[in-house]
């Protein structure tokens, strides 16, 4: 059976089972269940992916059929592009940025759901809606917000509260504006699920552990270094793993918002490999630029197995 | 409840000092809660107010941004129907969205009841390796993907593309859902139906299945919403107009240029994605569930 490259990375467990009905033939219908799945895995995750990889090692066009093999050729190339860098730089830069906010806001959040308030559902279907919300669709209403001319933000904080002085921001036309407004739209589609996370690992916590640390005086900074945090610690770890990944990796906000520009300043990896890979037909190049982003997303992949694994051993 | 209550001591370990505190505590909650809610709806709230004012409101500067001055309009909703595509792209949506419910369901239930239930060795593994491919993101593939949906299934520019591509991020999720779900039915009510004569087959069919009915819509509607949420495959495998999502006919087609139809494009933008997103919210819990407890359990 061929396996997906990451398996052998988990330890091998026997699967404790009471002697029950043994059927003839079960693990073989088991295996025949099973395969659909893995199947589909096999042909449509994992072998684009070694695709992908070839493709970053080769000349490969849109109209040029397999291409020849390069080398890690296009790789330095790219490294010498500094639009490459620019993309590069901005795709870390939001992901840092964005996570700090989404875990400042989502705590927050997190503490606030835990109170009993009225109409807690509505309340908290409301409050997820930037999660929930197809971003694409969603990024329009920014999209009208940041408008150069009608731009509300301009309205509120300029014409009415007089916070902001003529000539107003051009939001999405300003290399420094457009930055923030991108890392502002980042973390307001990210944070409801932070704070989604956090209350998952509050709520798993037993009561009485917290009136253990009440009455042992602890305050509400120490309860939460102290006692919280290590115990939704795998909680927490899992989420932020997860939100790195499709942080790191978004393009819809960059592509709908300012593909990438004015002048690259808000440029992105992913926003880069489509242009050069799709928009551009250079599959090689544009493999490559999308491939950088792995060795990162490697490491959390295997921090996150590593989580697994230890908790498998405490169970 | 008391338990809630009790937790909320947490975040106000000293409430019952003295009264004048638990007032403040109280309208600071509120204070804070409200920030939230401005900071999570004023986007979705803007765009309402913006599709129901007249044209011509929309750009005068004498005009509250919050509010209408003329009677409210649906012109942009009407217009949105009758002299744009979006019908056509709302009917791809929800064709591509029903189909990869069905190949979602059809994969996972099996697979699924394999993993809960038979003897798989390695099944746990495989179980794991699937699972983990959900941390691959989109963004690695998409350019082999769309070559190899292109010139091996012949799929270029096809909506049929979307639903081929889409269950690679539905299956992860659903199948560990779908595995949690068969191992909560009790192993003792499927063998009593073998006892009583049933073979495998018709045990699962009578008994297992229709216990399992809440979890099956459950991982259903789960998938047809994550479907709605993707934009880069569909962005990249599908340009012909007629063969466009919302997600994608949308930012593409109703932004022309640089001359907004802002009405339209926001009526077309609200009407579908504020359904979306309580759908999922009502399903968020099992998203968090499938992506924290699923795992090592």
């Amino acid at each position: 059976m061929a396996q997906f490259s990451i398996e052998p990375a988990v330890a091998a467990e026997p699967i404790p089972r009471a002697r029950r009905f043994r059927i003839p033939g079960e693990t073989l219908a088991g295996y025949a269940l099973v395969s659909p799945a893995v199947l589909y895995i096999l042909v449509l995750v994992a072998y684009p992916f070694f695709l992908a990889l070839y493709f970053s090692l080769s000349n490969v066009t849109v109209s040029g059929g397999f291409g020849g093999f390069v080398g890690i050729a296009n790789y330095l190339r790219i490294i010498h592009d500094p639009v490459f860098i620019k993309g590069l730089e901005n795709s870390l830069s939001f992901t840092f940025f964005a996570e700090i906010g989404k875990s400042v806001l989502g705590i927050g959040l997190a503490f606030l759901l835990l109170q009993s308030l009225r109409g807690k559902k509505l309340i908290r279907g409301l409050l997820m809606i930037p999660f929930t919300m197809p971003l694409p669709l969603a990024l329009l209403g920014w999209k009208w917000m940041y408008d150069p001319q009608f731009s509300v933000i301009n309205r509120v904080f300029g014409d009415m509260l007089h916070l902001m002085h003529q000539p107003y921001p051009v939001w999405l036309g300003d290399p420094v504006f457009s930055w923030f407004a991108i890392l502002i739209v980042n973390i307001w589609r990210g944070f409801p699920f932070a704070a989604v996370i956090v209350l998952a690992g509050l709520i798993s916590i037993p009561k009485d552990i917290l009136d253990a640390a009440r009455v042992d005086g602890a305050g509400f900074f120490r309860t939460w270094h102290f006692v919280i945090v290590p115990l939704i610690a795998p909680i927490l770890f899992i989420g932020l793993i997860y939100d790195i990944t499709f942080t790191l990796s978004d393009i819809t906000i960059v592509a709908v918002l300012t593909q990438g520009g004015p002048n690259s300043a808000t440029e992105t990896l992913p926003m880069l490999a489509y242009q050069t890979g799709i928009a551009g037909g250079n599959l090689s190049t544009g493999a490559a630029e999308a491939l950088i982003l792995f060795p990162l997303l490697l490491a959390g992949l295997i921090l996150f197995l590593r989580m697994l694994f230890r908790r498998a051993v405490e169970e | 409840m008391s338990t809630t209550l009790a937790r909320s001591e947490l975040a106000r370990p000293h409430q019952r000092r003295f009264n004048g505190r638990r007032v403040r505590n109280r309208v600071l909650l509120y204070a804070a809660l409200a920030f939230y809610l401005i900071a999570s709806c004023f986007p979705v709230y803007y765009m309402l107010v913006s599709t129901l004012k007249a044209d011509y409101d929309l750009i005068d500067p004498s005009v509250n941004p919050f509010w209408f001055k003329r009677p409210l309009g649906l012109e942009h909703f009407q217009y949105l129907f009758t002299r744009t595509n979006f019908p056509v792209w709302g009917i791809n949506t929800v064709v591509v969205a029903a189909c990869v419910l069905g190949i979602t369901l059809a994969i996972c239930i099996p697979g699924g009841y394999a993993l809960a239930r038979l003897r798989v060795p390695g099944g746990q593994h495989l179980a794991v390796g699937v699972f983990l491919t959900y941390l691959i993101p989109p963004i690695l593939l998409f350019i082999p993907l769309n070559q190899l949906v292109a010139n091996l299934f012949n799929l270029e520019n096809s909506r049929w593309a979307l639903v081929l591509v889409y269950p690679t991020f539905t299956i992860p999720f659903c199948l560990w859902l779908m595995l949690g779900f068969f191992k909560r039915v009790p192993k003792e009510i499927e063998e009593a139906a073998l006892v009583d004569g049933c073979n495998r087959w018709q045990a699962v069919r009578r008994v297992v299945l229709p216990v399992s009915v809440p979890g099956i819509i459950t991982v259903g509607i789960f998938a047809f919403t994550l479907a709605m949420q993707d934009f880069i495959y569909a962005l990249v495998m599908v340009s012909s107009s007629d063969q466009k999502v919302i997600n994608v006919g949308v930012p593409t087609e109703l932004i022309r240029g640089d001359v907004y139809f802002w009405g339209e494009l926001l009526a077309a933008a609200l009407l579908p994605g504020i359904i979306i997103a309580f759908v999922y919210n009502y399903f968020l819990d099992y998203f968090v569930q499938g992506l924290t407890g699923g795992i090592g359990k």
